[in-house]
């Protein structure tokens, strides 16, 4: 990328000394503000980003083509020499898009082989192997356990590490997408002679040819032109075909009309050009270096995840170097304390869970689907919950991006057109002179026609040849009078004039069908001043008036009412030819026209607007009234974007912008106090002077913003902007401009229908149906995930504690092990595993689209509170369930508790054979082994049981479960479940020897039932207190 | 009164959106955040001035938590002793809950031997002494009279209600009493001989672990005895009367052929050679003793472990080395 900077023959410190000062301390360029490391190759990377978000500048446009023929040493009629091409060629590379450099694969998977709990149970996993092969070479009859637990450990591991590398591996295209946009072949003119090169070969200072139909293909200059027109979609965003000229019209590059771009289509007439950028440097190459370079960071669930794996983390390694210290204090042999160190780490880290959390979300994930939200990355089924403001695109995810007649102005009043997409609308009077006088024009002087083959589909629906607003005439006229072909095949038309730049109208003459009427007709539409400027008379109430000055003011506030609508205005006028001038059969000649073109008759004007998706103002207040601020970004002119803005509620009624301020007091809008004005629309070139102070600051005080004529650049840049402050942002958009803005949201949403190749790759999210209202499910469901992985949170780190005191208490007080390794396993990858999974499924307590979206800085996921609620409360009365179980078991087997204290040496010496219980009787080492054996069973069956009420507790955060209900089904399901997977681990034949689980009396399964009485109780007192006080202290102290 | 009324509406109505419309402008970071930096943000967690407050959390904040903690284990306490006292109800003192198959301890009882090795070296089963030191087999003199004691000197078990009396095969105990162990059947495995490790030819007590309510099925029939069964205990028991057949038998051998070669002769005390039936079942009853054979190596072969495997032999004793059921596993070595 450096080496072409310096292909403008301008150095470095030149572009340098143009970038705006305050963009300088932007860090954020590729997501990591927090590493300080003064990585050179990082910093080089961010620099190039930097660089690339910068608006382009350049001059090209603004010199005289001589001296764009001297710069580049080209000519306009023989282009370059092939030895200068070669020459360029080698100095600047191919004219491609150059992929940005991948991480390798086998570094992703280690990544996920060696990220979050995985470096924990790695540890633990080589902990077991380095113990059992101590004591494979030191005892003669080593027990396996520690081997078998290594590869089970090692083994769970590899299993999340595949899984999660899966779900990471769907890797975007971005790049692919893009070069699929880039033209194959381009016409060069090279020493005189017409050339068929590959595009990749175009070298700066080539001068091609293009032609409609083609793609252009580098940047280029435009020095001659017919009729060129291009849709520059891909870059703004708007599909209107803009012409393109010789002429210097526009400061700003993407504005002025003799520049054309990279990849844009052709879609009417030839021009010749010379190349001005190529391959990475082009407008379209910033774009996709941009999309493809920027690091999006973490998605918000991943953040979350990560704090929630350092704590648990941290927990872990805190409690297994205390107890290895004291075991070692406790003159354990070091070997011991190994162990003891692998039953910490096992019991601590909830080994089930990663793979819980994504099964979770892909759940979600599914059911979005089916409401045609698609998820592409599995992280970004929650970031819409978190989500606290969307920048959303206009054309096409705001608006249906199809032209429609809004309004129509005759007979001296606005008549509003339907423009839904049912044609559910006010109906009109269809039978008036003046609307029949008008609608006669607009389907004659009408180029467009339905393309064929289209019969079933409605007519709003339809495909159009031609021109947008045409296409829109031709709809609103078949709707009103129906059967367009017909009317003009009873009119034939005999002379035409198209629409051109200069003239700004387009007239065509038609024989009358009227038979008794032998007179010519003609009609004209154009821009409406000049429409009215070649009118004499004006149609009103079906009589013919003299244009007056009261008519042309009527007329004025016509046209600046629909203009300020944001809608597009056409002028109509008609004349009908007189027959001693023109009689049947007369020869009109278009271009040099033998008929009137002034004195004509003005009939009525007709505005058209893009308008907006029906479902848009309900989504827009559903998020707005969910705490999400809507932001408009666009590329449109800032008047269509408010009014588009105002009629979908992103400008609320009533809200004034510093300019309608400043109109209502009649004051210059440097008057205004900025705070006053809740709305603010900003004007692209505005947004380009503005220092990112000046625009977190717009960002903050205006609730309602709107960005109109904004460039891709500045859409990344109003993203990063909302970042900045701590918003979690999500942007809407279809085109390939809004790629790095979509890339760098938190999650991009692309429109599955209309949206381009490029920003599906971009997005992390598609909607199939284009639907905004789509987006209100995400919120909707992404809350609800967030809220219910807490709670399968909540679940499962509960019978952390129960499964960690067993081997303190073993440690401190010298007891027989009461919850061996294996089957703390079965517990975390076994039986908690589904109820966690079915706290997915559990419903909304409360209207979740009232609150406001979270704060990512104080609502984690897992905070003290749950922490305090899970190991301090739940999971403390879990721990005294299961040693209570275990005591139970050892007294009826003839140790009573006393006896257990300090017993452990004994207990575990395997030349011990004759062990004493309190009823005198002596053990074997076989049999004490069962019996313990036989507690670690019942101590995992009371861990279940008592799960069963945290299950229930965990279902509701707030209300009773009286209030929620049971109807979670997945949910009953599990606690089904894991009974069952309990009772068949404990009672198959066989377990004793595979997994070291012995069959239980059903005695032995009721211990536990009071505790789990008591969580069950004590939780729903303390909900109820917590709905009875809120805000209270027990709130603050345990509402997670 | 309905215009005011829908004024108060419309008001209300602003006032909501004016609301809404100001959560939606507060970002979540304040400006005054935004300049700290994580290590200030840190030192604020251990100690801010400000709010007084020590890992987050001010002085009232700690002892309103700490108070709740101490109410809720305390009556996390008082549920465990609950549950508790209601199931130590359930026990029996003397009597265990589950005994036989019904209890993990099943029916077929290990065996032990004693001296064993010290807590210090709990994991071993070698008895390796030098008959010529004696301060080195004193030590296990010791811990083998500290075993007797109570054998030589049994009336420090009885607390007066318990009853021993002397049993033979023709006269088992009647309920409530229990048999007395001559120490004297043990002749020259006594302790005024210091059990004959000076003399290179140790004894090794052992005992048959006791379990509440175990009755043994005597091997009364010679045909009946299993093909495994040492020679010389099969000749021993069809020397032996039809009465005296009710016993559990011992036998020890050297585990492999080397092992029966070095380990030599081997004289039982008493003559009997296992635990007369009259001992069981074991009742837990007051000042029950169990029976005791002493076996005696005579001339075990110095300066090399000898791994020993005794078992005892009765129909429903199983044997099983790994799991050492039915039997009990031992090294001698003697420098």
């Amino acid at each position: 990328m450096c080496s072409m900077l310096l292909q403008f023959g301008r150095t470095d410190s030149y572009r340098v000394a143009t970038i705006p000062a305050n963009y300088d301390d932007n860090k954020t360029a590729d997501g990591r503000s927090k590493s300080r490391r003064k990585n050179a190759k990082k910093q080089r990377k961010a620099d190039d980003l930097d660089d690339l978000k910068q608006e382009l500048d350049i001059d090209y446009h603004k010199i005289s083509p001589e001296e764009l023929y001297q710069r580049f040493q080209t000519h306009p009629e023989n282009g370059l020499s092939h030895a200068k091409a070669k020459e360029n060629l080698e100095r600047d590379g191919p004219n491609a898009l150059t992929p940005p450099k991948t991480i390798p694969e086998w570094v992703k998977f280690c990544k996920n082989l060696f990220g979050g709990f995985a470096l924990l149970l790695w540890v633990g996993s080589i902990l077991c192997f380095i113990a059992y092969s101590i004591q494979a070479t030191s005892v003669e009859e080593p027990i396996d356990d520690n081997l078998y637990l290594g590869i089970v450990l090692a083994a769970v591991v590899i299993v999340t590490g595949i899984f999660s590398y899966y779900q990471e591996s769907k890797s975007s295209k971005i790049m692919e997408s893009f070069k699929n946009m880039v033209p194959q072949f381009a016409t060069v003119i090279r020493e005189g002679e017409k050339l068929t090169l590959r595009a990749e070969d175009l070298v700066l200072g080539d001068v091609v040819e293009v032609k409609f139909g083609d793609r252009i293909p580098a940047d280029i200059r435009i020095i001659e032109s017919r009729g060129l027109k291009v849709d520059n979609s891909s870059l703004t965003g708007e599909s209107e075909p803009q012409s393109r000229s010789p002429e210097f019209t526009h400061d700003n590059p993407l504005e002025t009309k003799n520049l054309a771009f990279f990849s844009t289509n052709a879609v009417e007439g030839t021009a010749k050009g010379v190349v001005i950028s190529c391959g990475d440097n082009t407008v379209m190459g910033r774009i996709a270096g941009l999309a493809s370079g920027l690091d999006t960071g973490e998605t918000p669930i991943a953040k979350e995840i990560h704090h929630f794996i350092h704590i648990i983390t941290g927990v872990a390694v805190f409690l297994g170097v205390t107890f290895f210290i004291i075991a070692l204090v406790l003159k354990y042999f070091w070997l011991d304390a190994v162990i003891f160190l692998i039953g910490i780490i096992v019991a601590n880290v909830p080994e089930g869970l990663l793979a819980t959390v994504t099964v979770c979300l892909t759940l979600t994930a599914k059911r979005m689907a089916s409401k045609n939200c698609l998820v592409k990355n599995l992280e970004a089924v929650e970031t819409l919950g978190s989500t606290s403001t969307i920048c959303s695109d206009k054309t096409g995810t705001l608006t249906q991006n199809r032209m429609t007649v809004a309004h129509m102005w005759f007979d001296n009043q606005i008549i509003e057109a339907d423009t839904t997409e049912d044609q559910s609308g006010v109906q009109y009077d269809r039978t008036s002179p003046g609307f029949k006088a008008l609608a006669r024009i607009a389907s004659l002087c009408n180029r467009a026609e339905f393309k064929g083959g289209q019969d079933g589909v409605p007519i709003l629906k339809k495909e159009v040849n031609g021109d947008a607003s045409e296409a829109a005439l031709l709809k609103c006229m078949e709707l009103a009078l129906g059967d367009i072909l017909g009317i003009r095949r009873k009119n034939k038309k005999v002379c035409e004039i198209p629409f051109n730049s200069t003239n700004k109208y387009q007239v065509s003459i038609h024989e009358n069908e009227d038979p008794n009427d032998p007179r010519h007709v003609l009609v004209m539409k154009g821009a409406p001043e000049r429409i009215l400027e070649r009118c004499a008379t004006i149609f009103i109430g079906g009589k013919e008036k003299v244009l007056d000055e009261e008519m042309k003011e009527a007329f004025n506030n016509a046209y600046l009412e629909l203009g300020g609508l944001g809608e597009r205005v056409l002028g109509f006028c008609d004349f009908m030819l007189p027959t001693d001038k023109y009689p049947t059969g007369f020869k009109f000649n278009a271009d040099d026209p033998n008929f009137p073109l002034e004195g004509l008759r003005f009939v009525g004007l007709m505005s058209m607007i893009d308008p907006p998706r029906a479902a848009v103002p309900d989504a827009v207040a559903k998020c707005r009234s969910a705490g999400i601020k809507v932001i408009m970004v666009t590329g449109d002119h800032p008047i269509t974007a408010k009014a588009i803005a105002k009629s979908v509620g992103i400008i609320s009624e009533g809200n004034e912008t510093v300019e309608d301020i400043a109109q209502r007091l009649n004051i210059p809008v440097s008057e205004v106090n900025p705070r006053e004005a809740k709305a603010a629309v900003i004007h692209g070139s505005d947004l380009r002077d503005l220092s990112s102070d000046q625009l977190d600051e717009v960002l903050r005080y205006h609730t309602e913003i709107v960005f109109a004529r904004t460039s891709p650049q500045q859409k990344l840049i109003i993203v990063e902007g909302c970042q900045r402050m701590g918003a979690i942002v999500a942007v809407t958009g279809d085109g390939v401009n809004d790629s790095p803005a979509l890339k760098k949201a938190d999650i991009g949403v692309a429109m599955g229908i209309a949206g381009s190749d490029v920003s599906k790759q971009a997005a992390d999210m598609i909607l199939l149906d284009d639907n905004f209202a789509s987006i209100v499910t995400g919120v909707e469901e992404g809350r609800l995930i967030f809220d219910n992985l807490k709670k399968s949170i909540a679940y499962t780190l509960t019978s952390n504690i129960p499964e960690i005191s067993p081997f303190l208490a073993f440690m401190l007080c010298d007891i027989p092990l009461p919850l061996g390794t294996v089957t703390i396993l079965c517990i975390d990858l076994g039986t908690d595993m589904v109820p966690a999974i079915s706290l997915a499924y559990e419903e909304a307590e409360s209207d979740i689209m009232k609150r406001r979206p979270r704060n990512p800085f104080t609502d984690k996921l897992v905070n003290e509170r749950l922490i305090s609620m899970a190991y301090g409360q739940i999971g403390m009365i879990q721990a005294a369930a299961g040693f209570f179980a275990y005591f139970v078991i050892m007294a009826e087997n003839g140790f009573l508790p006393p006896e257990l204290f300090g017993i452990r040496k004994q207990w575990d010496s395997k030349a011990v054979n004759d062990l004493t219980d309190s009823y005198g009787q002596e053990w074997t080492y076989k049999d004490r082994k069962t019996l313990e054996y036989t507690c670690h069973t019942a101590f995992f069956v009371s861990i279940v049981i008592v799960q069963w009420a945290d299950l229930i507790i965990c279902k509701t955060r707030r209300n009773s479960i009286l209030h929620q209900g049971m109807r979670n089904w997945a949910l009953n399901f599990g606690l089904v479940f894991e009974t069952a997977l309990a009772a068949f681990l404990s009672y198959t034949p066989g377990m004793d020897k595979g997994l070291r689980m012995f069959p239980l009396k059903f005695l032995w399964w009721l211990p536990a039932l009071p505790f789990s009485l008591a969580i069950f109780v004590y939780d729903e007192i303390r909900r109820f207190y917590l709905r009875r006080n809120p805000g209270g202290w027990l709130e603050q102290e345990t509402y997670y | 009164m309905p215009i005011a009324n829908s004024t108060r509406k419309f008001s209300v109505a602003i006032h909501k959106q004016d609301e809404l419309l100001s959560t939606q402008n507060t970002y979540f970071v304040k400006p005054e955040d935004m300049k700290l930096t994580s290590k200030e943000k840190i030192k604020r967690f251990f100690w801010d001035p400000k709010e007084k407050s020590f890992f987050g959390r001010n002085a009232t904040s700690w002892s309103k938590i700490i108070i709740f903690y101490l109410v809720f284990y305390g009556m996390l306490a008082a549920l465990v002793a609950i549950c508790m006292w209601v199931f130590y109800q359930t026990l029996d003192p003397r009597i265990p809950k589950w005994q036989l198959d019904r209890s993990i301890i099943g029916t077929n009882p290990g065996l032990g031997f004693r001296p064993m090795p010290t807590q210090d070296n709990i994991e071993s089963t070698l008895i390796w002494f030098q008959a010529s030191n004696k301060t080195n087999y004193l030590k296990w003199v010791k811990n083998l009279n500290e075993f007797l004691d109570k054998y030589y000197t049994p009336g420090k078990l009885e607390k007066g209600t318990a009853s021993t009396t002397g049993c033979s095969y023709e006269q088992f105990p009647k309920p409530g009493e229990v048999c007395d162990v001559d120490v004297k059947v043990w002749s020259k495995c006594g302790r005024e001989k210091f059990f004959d490790y000076h003399r290179n030819s140790p004894c090794i007590f052992l005992k048959l672990n006791k379990i509440y309510g175990w009755l043994p099925d005597y091997y009364k029939d010679v045909r009946e005895l299993p093909n495994d069964m040492p020679l010389q205990l099969k000749l021993h028991i069809g020397n032996t009367s039809q009465i005296m057949r009710n016993t559990v038998w011992i036998s020890c051998e050297g585990e492999n052929p080397a092992d029966v070669e070095y380990l030599g002769p081997i004289a039982y005390h008493p003559e009997i050679q296992g635990f007369p039936g009259y001992y069981f079942p074991y009742k837990n009853g007051e000042g029950y003793l169990s029976p005791l054979v002493a076996v005696q190596f005579l001339r075990p072969t110095s300066g090399i472990v000898i791994n020993i495997e005794c078992k005892a032999w009765a129909k429903n004793i199983k044997h099983n080395r790994q799991d050492r059921l039915g039997s009990v596993h031992f090294e001698l070595l003697i420098d």
